[in-house]
């Protein structure tokens, strides 16, 4: 067994720091370690099963759906509304811009189910608006990053339908009210801390509109919020279960974008489906490796062996919450969130659960703590992205970042250590 | 020597260890090790962490585990004969159910697994399966017309309860709690230790006991595994899975009336309906299935339930 | 040879978007079904999953055409162009050999198993081995993708950007 994880680290660290694709990575450590105990023609069925089987789940099908109406959403003017929507309501706090820009990043995550479409679609309206106001485009970067990962919270959510995949049975519905809460309390310590740094640098304060304006710009983004309704309304009141929310979703914004704001034409139609695709592609390969990957760990019997070693070290709940987070954070450094649920889900689930915890608390832990991971080098899709859009590099945003950073822990531990926050609003919907 | 080495056969199953079925196959490798002399174990993984009924018995194709446990529902994929068993109302009762599963028939449906490469060890009992309802008490066939049932999503079991008149709607196992809190089905069918344990009772207030189908469970062992042992080894494995399934059959008939008694505690009306309405609703698909591949094995089955009224006379 | 790549990368991106655009409409069929008609469909479920099987093999495929497959960047720049090529080189051929073993080799065996042994779905009735079927292949496009990227770095090239998807 200490075999099999020595080579598992060894060549997944090894090929990521080469640059291999993760999902390949995840598969050739998988391939390295399942032939150390099983003969070669079983061992490469068994994963090629493995990786038919991570993905072959109605409940993962939410998550095409949702990255296609982010899709639609982000083009067919629905991010654009959404922001004079924010701009209008709080534009003229101090640090206006950067404010907002954590709003509409609140409220688009509160429609679709990515970050990263959050990150692009927000990113690519307000990174150029912000640098107009003066502001550094690296803090515009970070701010945009950072606020983008509260949409994983926030739900919809495609990372909290993995994770009740990977828990084995948690209510998807349930999982998307506990989110509200620590999702909207994220997204306020970053604008407690947005509000801040903008006092220190002096960053321009936006006008207040007058109050016909805001109306008129408040009801403008109505339809769009009105997303929020159908699908999180539809799931919690029956009428579909949380995939068919999501196909709902796509139909939506479809005649939001195409017949109502008719920003996207039909000839562009073919071209969001191949990009949906191919970024379904993307997040169901690294479903299909990691589900391989948590097979040979389970068949070493590793989970077992991680979970008793934690338990012999303390029987301190909170210790041990503490040691499980800031493993988490290190896992979230160097792995995408989809692969880290997937395979650290049964390894630590069971410790919380032995602690006391509810599998609805540690989920909602477990992916604020990820979400961290998004935007921390040197592996963060969100960051990523952020980067790409503002078109600069890694290196220099993680400064100004770390405010932000700070808040994001300070937010995590308040999670960790009060159940309330994830199951108090779940439990009023009879969860 | 072959028996002196240590051999290690690798049991995957979908069940919590809460569970009976799971207490059995634990008392199955220890009984493997006594007989075999500590030669022979069974290393048990539980609660589907290495898949899904389906997915595990494909383990047991390609090679990389050694024995499960499934219902024989997940078999009916590989083994078409095994399809019977999701037919409803063919037993008169369970002592019926236990005289076909251990007749000629029985045994040779298990047989009937080694063309997919699979050897059945024997059957477990899973009991009778019944329709519990969220929102309706169901007395006859006729309650449950218009009310949307969860199912398996198989051509039998949908067959099954479109015979009796519900709409069948195939929902994930996993996802049945919140589908039936939501209202997205209207209930499902499951027998009373499966209703319990899932918590299902919290929102389905009404148990009717139709007990229309009664799947058993089937332990399996890979084929090429199987034949990889020696004779002994053979009589060792096949005598602890029978110590088991003695064991179990006591077991479960506890857990039912446990999981029964628990949920009429929780506040379920459990409803005993006259039977024959539904017997005669399900006539004219039992005669459909005539004709077909389990045609015959429908018949051996009917006759060994007028042997036993005959010896009850 | 370029016309040849370029040929694939079509066929692959407009199946994809009619496979992308077929889950919708089975998912929205399957409220329908249920919501409007009182029939729920039994076979929308599994339609959909198989769908997705498809959608995530031969797109992830198609998205390590594209080069977007999340990946870091750290190490690899501190070297020459020239040892950056032969790292590439080295890195291509461990993915293809992945895609060879796991994917063709162990879909292939496992596709070749479900057919023999005639394993049926359970909603939709037909062989396992066709929804299976989605995993060698996109093995087999992933390793002649990395066959034409070696291909390339050995002659100093850089293959056809995929148009028409960003
Ligand atoms: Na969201
Ligand atoms: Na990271």
């Amino acid at each position: 067994m200490e075999l099999a994880i020595l080579v598992l680290l060894l060549v997944f660290f090894g090929l990521l720091l080469l640059n291999v694709p993760i999902s390949f990575c995840i598969g050739l450590a998988t391939l390295a370690t399942i032939l150390l105990s099983v003969d070669f023609m079983p061992a490469v069925t068994t994963m090629a099963q493995r990786m038919a089987g991570g993905i072959n789940s109605f409940a993962l099908l939410a998550i095409p759906f949702f990255i296609l109406s982010g899709l639609i959403m982000g083009r067919g003017g629905i991010a654009k509304r959404l922001i004079e929507c924010a701009m209008a309501l709080i534009g003229m706090l101090p640090g206006g811009l950067a404010l907002v820009n954590v709003v509409s990043c609140m409220f688009f995550g509160a429609i679709s189910g990515s970050a990263v479409a959050a990150t692009s679609a927000i990113g690519s309206f307000m990174l150029p608006e912000m640098k107009k106001q003066g502001y550094d485009v690296n803090y515009s970067a970070a701010v945009t990053a950072a606020a983008a990962t509260t949409g994983m919270l926030i739900p919809p959510s495609n990372i909290l339908i993995v994770y009740a995949i990977a828990s084995g049975g948690v209510s998807i519905a349930a999982l998307f009210i506990a989110g509200y809460l620590p999702g909207i309390l994220l997204g306020i310590a970053l604008m407690i801390v947005c509000a801040g740094y903008a006092r220190i640098k002096g960053y321009p304060v936006g006008a207040r509109l007058p109050l016909k304006l805001v109306v008129q710009k408040v009801a403008a983004a109505i339809p769009s919020l009105f997303m929020i309704f159908l699908v999180i309304g539809g799931i919690i009141s029956g009428i579909f279960t949380a995939t068919e929310a999501g196909a709902i979703a796509v139909v939506y914004s479809l005649i939001l974008a195409v017949g109502i704001y008719r920003e996207v034409k039909t000839s562009e139609l073919p071209a969001v489906l191949m990009k949906a695709a191919e970024t379904t592609a993307i997040v169901m390969a690294l479903i299909a490796t990691s589900s391989a990957m948590s097979w040979i760990l389970s068949y070493e019997q590793i989970p077992q062996a991680i979970s008793a070693a934690m338990l012999t070290i303390s029987d301190n709940p909170l210790l041990i919450l503490l040691m499980i987070n800031l493993i988490l954070l290190l896992v979230g450094a160097f792995m995408d969130m989809t692969p880290a649920v997937l395979i650290f889900t049964p390894i630590f689930l069971p410790v919380a659960v032995e602690l006391g915890m509810s599998p609805l608390h540690f989920g909602i832990m477990m992916v604020l703590n990820l979400s961290i991971g998004l935007v921390s080098p040197p592996v963060g899709s969100v960051l990523f992205v952020s980067c790409a859009i503002a078109k600069t590099r890694i290196e220099a945003i993680i400064k100004p970042l770390m405010p932000l950073y700070f808040a994001m822990f300070v937010v995590l531990m308040l999670v960790t250590y009060v159940p309330a926050i994830s199951e108090w609003l779940p439990a009023q919907f009879g969860f | 020597q072959p028996q002196q080495e240590h051999l290690t056969l690798r049991l995957a199953h979908t069940l919590d260890q809460e569970h009976v079925v799971h207490k059995a196959m634990v008392l199955m490798g220890e009984r493997l090790q006594h007989y075999s002399d500590g030669s022979m174990q069974v290393e048990i993984y539980s609660g589907g962490q290495l898949g899904n009924e389906r997915e595990l018995i494909e383990l047991l194709q390609i090679g990389s585990l050694a024995m499960t446990k499934v219902s024989a529902s997940s078999v009916e994929s590989f083994v078409p004969q095994m399809r019977v068993f999701s037919v409803p109302y063919i037993f008169d009762n369970n002592a019926h159910l236990w005289r076909v599963l251990e007749s000629e028939t029985g045994q040779q449906l298990l047989l009937d697994l080694e063309p997919a490469r699979l050897r059945g060890l024997g059957y477990y009992d899973a009991g009778s399966r019944s329709f519990y309802s969220t929102n309706t008490e169901i007395n006859s066939p006729a309650d449950l017309r218009g009310k949307k049932f969860r199912v398996l999503a198989s051509q039998t079991a949908v067959r099954m309860v479109e015979a009796l008149g519900g709409a069948a709607t195939p929902v994930d196992w996993g996802e049945l709690y919140t589908a039936l809190q939501q209202g997205v089905v209207d209930g499902a069918e499951n027998n009373p230790p499966s209703f319990y344990l899932s918590r299902h009772y919290e929102l389905s207030k009404y148990y009717t006991m139709d007990e229309h189908t009664s799947v058993p469970d089937v332990l399996i062992v890979s084929l090429p595994v199987w034949q990889g042992l020696t004779a002994r080894q053979q009589q060792w494995l096949q005598q602890a899975a029978e110590d088991s399934i003695t064991y179990q059959r006591a077991a479960w008939a506890e857990a039912s009336e446990q999981a029964l008694a628990a949920v009429k505690a929780a506040g379920v009306k459990v409803i005993y309906p006259d039977k024959q309405p539904f017997r005669d609703a399900v006539k004219p698909f039992h005669q459909s299935l005539q004709q077909t591949e389990i045609g015959p094995v429908l018949e051996q089955i009917a006759a060994l339930a007028d042997e036993a009224e005959v010896s009850n006379d | 040879m370029i016309k040849f790549i370029r040929l694939i990368d079509n066929a692959l991106k407009w199946f994809l978007a009619c496979l992308m655009a077929a889950i919708v409409l089975v998912v929205c069929w399957q409220v329908v079904s249920r919501f409007v008609l009182n029939a729920p469909s039994s076979i929308t479920e599994e339609l959909a999953r198989t769908l997705l099987i498809w959608i995530g093999m031969i797109g992830a495929a198609f998205a390590y055409r594209t080069g977007v497959h999340l990946g870091l960047d750290i190490l690899t720049q501190k070297f020459s162009p020239a040892g950056q090529r032969k790292i590439a080189a080295v890195l291509t051929a461990a993915v293809a050999a992945f895609a060879v073993a796991v994917m063709v080799i162990g879909g292939g065996n496992l596709v070749r198993l479900t057919y023999e042994l005639n394993q049926m779905s359970a909603a939709l009735d037909i062989k396992m081995a066709y929804i299976y079927l989605a995993i060698p292949i996109s093995g087999v496009l992933i390793a002649f993708y990395g066959c034409c990227q070696l291909y390339a770095l050995a002659t100093n090239q850089n293959l056809p950007v995929v148009e028409g998807v960003h």
